[in-house]
């Protein structure tokens, strides 16, 4: 793990640029980042762990867990996450008998 | 190939752990499933029925299978064991779009920006617009100073790289060859730490919102 952190580290280093003024549009764009940021959130590891589960329960219209607020939220900010589900979806719409 | 059969979650568990024949053809309805499931779930990414997405459906349902019977000891019976392996086998497919999608762009190309990116980027040259209001560069002022306290290098090159180029966390992170929720989390402490800066400031989320979008 400590590898893989150092690994991390040494390629985001990489950018040391100074950055420099945010144009409105970036500043909208973190606005938006930023209002749905919460202190605790759902990773990309949580959120697959459910995403059978919860691309079920969104399939039948049932929304009552506890955990949908927290996956929802993160599809919203985590594209990558967002389009496994929508695949996922697109599968159960196809094929569920 | 037999009738497929109907089974129930036991069932498929029961069966693709036995020895012989009936493993030979559950692993092979399981596959076949598979590939049926894919061929759905990747009409956004490929165009339905080309050569191309029948071949990635095969090959993805090949892997996932492998990789089912290697984890079936993780399925806990919460949904049906086809949406558990659909959910592998797109994971699996995805992951290998991405690669291709991105395998001739460069880390330093993704956590760099360039000449000739669009206009509407993270951030802009430091000289203010002059179609602005004095509201909008005081505050364009406080936040870009306020990004470059609070953040790492390593943070704003991702913010960047994800939030304002659209690069993807999971083809950042076959490059760097980590994890991909290592990346999401290095995001999450970055948003996290801004918003209590911004709170600290008086400021919000949604005063920025307020300022700058659809003006």
């Amino acid at each position: 793990m400590t590898g893989l952190l150092d690994r991390l580290r040494h390629w985001l280093g990489l950018g040391r640029r100074t950055p420099s003024r945010l144009s409105p549009a970036g500043a909208a764009r973190l606005g938006r980042e930023l209002e749905s940021t919460q202190e605790i959130e759902f990773d990309c590891e949580q959120v697959y762990q459910l995403l059978d589960q919860f691309a079920e329960a969104v399939r039948h219209g049932q929304n009552g867990a506890p955990w949908v607020p927290l996956i929802r939220a993160h599809l919203d900010k985590c594209s990558d996450c967002r389009k496994e589900f929508e695949a996922l979806l697109a599968v159960l719409q196809a094929t569920w008998a | 190939m037999p009738t497929p059969v109907a089974r129930d979650n036991t069932e498929w568990i029961s069966a693709l752990r036995q020895e012989g024949e009936a493993r030979e053809q559950a692993v092979a309805e399981l596959r076949e499933i598979l590939v049926r499931g894919l061929r759905h779930g990747l009409r956004t990414w490929l165009e339905p029925d080309s050569p191309s997405l029948e071949s990635l459906a095969q090959e993805t349902a090949q892997e996932a299978v492998l990789r089912i019977l290697a984890q079936l000891d993780k399925f806990e019976g919460r949904s049906r064991f086809t949406t558990w392996a659909h959910k592998v086998a797109i994971r699996i497919a995805l992951t290998e779009l991405r690669r291709k999608e991105w395998r001739n762009v460069s880390l330093d190309q993704m956590l760099e920006s360039e000449e000739g990116e669009p206009r509407e980027r993270w951030l802009a040259d430091p000289a203010p617009g002059p179609e602005l209001t004095a509201e909008q560069n005081d505050l364009l002022g406080r936040l870009s100073q306020i990004m470059q306290e609070e953040l790492t290098p390593r943070q704003m090159s991702l913010m960047q790289a994800v939030a304002l180029r659209g690069v993807p966390l999971e083809a950042l992170a076959q490059k760097m060859g980590v994890e991909r929720n290592a990346l999401y989390k290095l995001m999450h402490d970055a948003r996290v730490k801004l918003k209590r800066r911004l709170a600290r400031e008086g400021l919000s989320p949604g005063d920025l919102l307020q300022t700058f979008e659809a003006k």
